[in-house]
């Protein structure tokens, strides 16, 4: 039995497919034969017949008689069963409701059906020279059930030829498998067509041709090897495809749709085209994607260089055996990192505030001019790389601290007693100890800073012009502020993925070719 | 080492005690506000308040829910059991990947790991919607169980990124000499490996709290009910469309960090070294 | 350990659900604090009070969030069944399908209920989609001590603003928002500008606009406001006696020092064009949504949400100027000079445009704004760049 292992795993991709392809058969002849239920039901009520079995209402809605005083308020008759009914008011059924709303919509969209998808619910309605005929049905009996016996027996008859095939070996079991396996290719045509059954016939055939090339077995042995490191890993890998994979892949996807008012349009490459091309900006406009791109980089780079600088430099300070008060001045140069960002951006942002900001105050009391924070570029741009540097300086500090801790005190005696300067020693010693826990941090930081959100939206918000904001700023406007285009949004934040995955794969490459 | 002369010290002594001054200043001002009277902030820079009032801490603490209920509490609740709850799970199951990844040559390794980083390249506030959607199918949406999850797993790229390093930079001589003395794999990871990592499992443990104790938008989207929301989430109800109460900001941003800030006390020693070499050996 | 915590979760999200007690719920979402959240909470009690066949359970949502959450929670079914908001949404949320058309439940006698300028910002396209609750508009407060009768027109502004600059140093004549589109649309409609021409399309360069903006450039070049000025730093300053006059709405009173001595007046006419300076006027109401559970029971607590009763509740103990007419037989109310000063500004307004074009519209009209008054760029070209801009966000497939 145990040889069947290469036919379970295709039967069961393929069992996946039929049962979906089943679910889709099902779900459209039963639609379609609900809404002609309610559409007949509809046009049996304009004739004035009388309803059939399960139409929960059916009416001829009479023409609005609009309100004199208040063009949006109108009113609306209906014969219901041959008497006359007012719709509406304080206290009316909320089947009127429908029957109002179905014939309003009636009037400004011509006939339609609706099939709500949660109870099976059909409200159909016809334009009639005597007003609008509307009837809702509800589904009288349960939807078929699955085909269990079909699905079970291709099953079966599949394992048999895939075993058969098994044993004789050789060509034959390619055959078998690929023949045993293809089985229920046949009803996944029959409920929903070529393209089910088109990929249930691939499986069967790569899995047979995997497992020609031993490729299966091969497999099988690395996941049998590594058990005990799958093990370890695979209850994290579950939750981060769940949470973080599944979005992810979603969010990259959106990219390819255009959102308008809840409805998802494919539009290919357009985003990504228009946004390419920078939207029809010149290049020294901010609206201008490469603008957007230069002012991130130049964000990043700064911020970076600014908290690995300042981290080093108090870190080294910090060691000095002869400082007082080492772990006091420690744990308040750590206390930036445990307050929330968007606190510490909003502070910020006031303490910019050109008229009454704590910073032009203190520069008034130097007989400093004040700057007018967000009136130009450098001055914004330097408001919000002084409130990141604030918040990000100690993360870099800290790890600067900790990769100090292991270099031996004795390296830099021994240098001492060779003469070497504190220059020599830093360049020499200290510098290539760092490296190492510095280069990952530094790319961590990196990706962080990329996309700052917070900072820059709460401390410049874009100012002046817009020419501030960086790559994630822009994603968001797209999304929020410029009418809900959640497609552009994603293919921003696919642009921004791709870039931070290409610039640390040139990194990581750049650093292997200098090991070399 | 050679002493430095005397005023060099005091220099350096100096520029600390500036650089402290720098960075606690933003935090003398909320401190400030938060018992100075009054909604808006004052013209003054210096950082001594003219008035000093508890009014901001008291509308803070009474605030109550529809239901009579006190907010706070019940949202500085909710907050600790999240943030705990995430943070216990999100550390167990970084643990043990970050573990396998250090540990065990195999195949698929170099993709995991790869993928741990690049994860956190897509921008987070562009996930709310996709997010959204899937709580909504898992049925977890507005429960505080539906948080913990998404924190947990939202911060463990950056724990397992931590913890791989830090479980390089440890010897494997003990685990192999376990190992022959028949100890399971099991065994020499909960026994051997585990106490010896717990300055790195410290680091993690506070990175994991902090995020979710710190998030708003995901809170303030995915909860439903006023007693469900976090603190966050209460602090912002002080900025209103067209308003905000900055005294009542001040103080709720206060009470926010505090829990925050005595963990990075009193695990600073554990802070440094914690995040040593992360991935040094790749 | 994590079976301890999911017990705590469980045991957490079971007491949660207690409470209700066989009535239907009707859940109602707002972003009211303050003195606003007060009054909601009292009517809501009253409304649960004095009838039995639903309960009204509050919740409030963060401002921030707000429409994040509307526009997440409504199409998955998991939103409110009412909410407030203003009523500059209600084009898109209607489009969107996210909101209920209710003119069903409502005939002319209930609409006479509430002011028609009112009750008319909650329609779209032939529909209702909600009942007024307040209505929201900036004014003039002025303090009495620096400024005894405030300024007529803009001349008198410019005037009386030259010496009274000259007179405090390091204080200003007035304060307002001078780059947000909310705040310079009084100038903006004074001189006889607008977002969009009458046929709906789009007419942000106008020459009226510019000379909107090139007046509001002028009042900073002269010193006469500060630049950049926020909601906060306008009460800031006009606590702190920097500044005589300022601009801003009812939630400004919350936050003056009981010290200062203020009133509220209507703004100035511009002198140029003889048209009143008229700021945007936001109507906030309470609308259904299209997902709403017992959309007859909903409307119910709609109506009892927006009652004359509960009008005069909210304008009494959150001062916000209601839009039922009978609520100013109130003796209280009607002597009011804060509410009687709102209400006189209030025929001098035009309601926020509802078109869904407009969400597009701030951000580039505010860039524009900041590069006229602070980068001193010329008012035309910023316009007409920001017009362009906006252009390119409006759709063309537009149905």
């Amino acid at each position: 039995m145990k040889q069947l292992g290469p036919y379970a795993l295709a039967a069961a991709a393929a069992l996946v497919i039929a049962l979906g392809s089943f679910a889709a058969y099902r779900n459209r002849t039963f639609s379609e034969a609900e809404v002609a239920r309610a559409e007949a039901a509809a046009e049996a009520a304009a004739r004035g017949q009388k309803a059939g079995p399960a139409v929960i209402a059916a009416a001829v809605v009479l023409a609005p008689k609009k309100s004199a005083r208040y063009p949006f308020l109108s009113h609306r008759d209906a014969i219901i069963g041959g008497r006359t009914v007012s719709l509406g008011g304080p206290g009316s059924p909320a089947i009127h409701k429908r029957l109002y709303d179905a014939a309003n919509h009636c009037d400004d969209h011509g006939a339609f059906s609706e099939l709500s998808g949660d109870s099976g619910r059909v409200i159909a309605a016809i334009p009639t020279d005597r007003g609008t005929a509307v009837a809702i049905t509800q589904p009288p009996s349960p939807p078929e059930p699955l085909p269990w016996a079909i699905l079970g027996g291709l099953l079966a008859i599949g394992a048999v030829v895939a075993y058969c095939g098994i044993t004789v070996g050789g060509a034959a079991r390619t055959i078998g498998l690929a023949v045993g396996a293809s089985g229920l290719a046949a009803p996944a045509y029959i409920w929903s067509g070529a393209i089910p059954a088109a990929a249930i016939l691939v499986i069967a055939v790569a899995v047979a041709a995997l497992d020609a090339r031993g490729s299966l077995r091969r497999a099988a042995r690395a996941l049998h090897e590594g058990r005990i490191a799958y093990a370890f890993l695979s209850p994290t890998l579950a939750a981060m495809v769940v949470i973080v994979c599944v979005p992810f892949v979603v969010g990259l996807g959106l990219g390819f749709f255009d959102h308008h008012r809840g409805e998802w349009t494919f539009v290919g490459l357009d985003n990504f085209a228009h946004i390419l091309s920078g939207g029809g900006h010149s290049l020294a406009d901010p609206l201008n994607f490469w603008f957007t791109v230069a002012v991130t980089l130049a964000w990043t780079a700064v911020n970076v260089i600014l908290h690995v600088t300042l981290g080093v430099a108090l870190a080294l300070v910090l060691r000095k055996p002869w400082l007082k008060l080492r772990g006091t001045f420690r744990v308040l140069l750590i206390l930036p990192w445990a307050i929330p960002s968007y606190i510490t951006a909003l502070i910020w942002h006031g303490m910019f505030q050109s008229e009454y900001g704590a910073i032009n105050q203190i520069l008034a009391t130097f007989g400093l001019d004040r700057v007018a924070w967000f009136s130009s570029w450098t001055a914004a741009f330097t408001a919000n790389v002084a409130t990141n540097t604030w918040l990000g300086f100690p993360f870099m500090m800290v790890v600067a601290l900790g990769a100090l801790q292991s270099i031996p005190r004795d390296l830099y005696e021994a240098a001492a007693t060779d003469g070497a300067s504190a220059w020599q020693k830093f360049c020499h010693i200290t510098l290539p100890s760092l490296r190492p826990a510095l280069g990952p941090a530094v790319v961590l930081g990196a990706i962080w800073t990329f996309n700052m959100f917070n900072v820059i939206y709460l401390v410049s918000d874009g100012q002046p012009g817009g020419s501030t904001n960086i790559l994630v700023t822009e994603a968001y406007r797209w999304a929020f502020e410029r009418g809900e285009r959640y497609g552009m949004a994603a293919a921003y934040a696919t642009l921004i993925f791709i870039i931070l995955a290409g610039g640390t794969l040139g990194i990581g490459w750049l650093r292997k070719r200098r090991a070399r | 080492m050679k002493r430095p002369g005397k005023l060099s010290v005091i220099a350096v002594h100096a520029g600390l005690a500036a650089a402290v001054a720098i960075t606690l200043y933003p935090v003398a001002m909320v401190i400030k506000k938060s018992i100075e009277p009054g909604k808006n902030f004052a013209l003054s820079a210096s950082p001594i308040p003219h008035a000093v009032t508890l009014d901001h801490f008291r509308e803070l603490l009474s605030t109550r829910a529809s239901s009579g209920e006190l907010l706070f509490l019940r949202n500085a609740l909710n907050s600790a059991v999240v943030a705990v709850a995430a943070t216990v799970i999100g550390l167990a199951l970084a643990t043990s990947a970050a573990y396998a990844l250090s540990r065990f040559r195999f195949r698929g390794r170099d993709v995991s790991l790869g993928s741990f980083v690049v994860v956190q390249m897509f921008p987070a506030t562009l996930l709310l919607m996709p997010l959204y959607v899937l709580l909504n199918r898992l049925g977890l949406l507005g429960s505080l169980f539906g948080l913990v999850l998404v924190y947990a797993t939202t911060a463990i790229p950056f724990c397992v990124w931590t913890l791989k390093g830090y479980f390089d930079s440890l010897p494997v001589a003990i685990e192999d000499a376990a190992r022959i003395d028949g100890a399971s794999a099991w065994g020499v990871f909960y026994r051997i490996a585990l106490p010896l990592a717990r300055p790195g499992l410290a680091v993690t443990a506070l990175f994991s709290f902090m995020t979710a104790w710190n998030e708003f938008i995901l809170a303030s989207v995915f909860m439903t009910d006023e007693r469900a929301y976090t603190l966050p989430v209460l602090l912002n109800s002080a900025v209103g469309e067209h308003a905000a109460d900055w005294g009542l900001f001040a103080a709720g941003a206060l009470l926010t960090s505090v829990p925050v800030m005595a963990l990075f006390y009193a695990l600073q020693r554990h802070l440094v070294g914690g995040i040593t070499a992360g991935g040094v050996k790749g | 350990m994590i079976r301890w915590v999911t017990l705590i979760l469980l045991a957490l999200t079971a007491c949660a659900d207690s409470g209700g007690n066989g009535r239907p719920t009707v859940i109602l979402w707002h972003t009211y604090t303050g003195a606003e959240e007060i009054a909601l909470e009292n009517i809501v009690s009253a409304a649960n009070r004095d009838q039995d066949r639903y309960r009204i359970e509050p919740v409030f949502v963060p401002y921030e969030a707000f429409a994040d959450k509307i526009t997440n929670a409504i199409p998955n079914g998991n939103g409110p069944d009412l909410f407030i908001f203003a009523h500059d949404r209600i084009g898109d949320w209607a489009e969107s399908g996210f909101i209920e058309p209710i003119e069903f439940y409502v005939d002319d006698d209930l609409a006479d209920h509430y002011a028609y300028a009112a009750i008319s910002a909650m329609a779209y396209r032939g529909s209702l989609f909600g009942l007024p609750m307040a209505v929201k508009s900036v004014a003039l407060f002025y303090r009495t001590d620096l400024c005894p009768v405030p300024p007529k027109t803009t001349g008198e502004l410019f005037e009386w603003g030259h010496g009274f600059v000259a007179s405090h140093p390091g204080a200003y004549a007035l304060a307002y928002s001078n780059i947000d589109l909310y705040g310079h649309a009084p100038w903006l409609h004074g001189f006889g500008g607008r977002i969009f021409a009458k046929d709906g399309t789009l007419d942000v360069a106008s020459p009226e606009g510019v000379r909107a903006a090139a007046f509001a450039r002028r009042l900073r070049t002269e010193k006469l406001v500060p630049a950049n000025a926020t909601g906060d730093v306008i009460g800031t300053l006009f606590n702190a006696k920097k500044t005589a006059l300022a601009i801003s709405g009812p939630w400004f009173i919350a936050g003056i020092n009981d010290t200062v001595p203020w009133r509220v007046a209507t703004l100035p006419v511009v002198t140029e064009t003889g048209l009143a300076a008229a700021p945007f006027l936001g109507v906030e109401g309470v609308l259904m949504s299209s997902r709403a559970d017992h959309k007859g029971l909903a409307f119910s607590a709609m109506r009892a949400l927006t009652s004359d009763a509960s009008a005069a509740e909210r304008a009494r103990r959150a001062r916000q100027i209601v839009p039922n007419n009978a609520a100013y037989e109130n003796p209280d109310i009607a002597a009011d000079p804060v509410l009687t000063a709102f209400r006189a500004q209030l025929s001098h307004t035009v309601a926020m445009p509802k078109t869904p074009a407009m969400r597009m519209v701030w951000t580039p009209y505010e860039t524009a704004l900041g590069r006229v008054i602070q980068s001193g760029d010329d008012p035309g070209a910023a316009l007409s760049r920001a017009e362009d801009e906006i252009r390119g966000y409006v759709r063309r497939r537009s149905n």
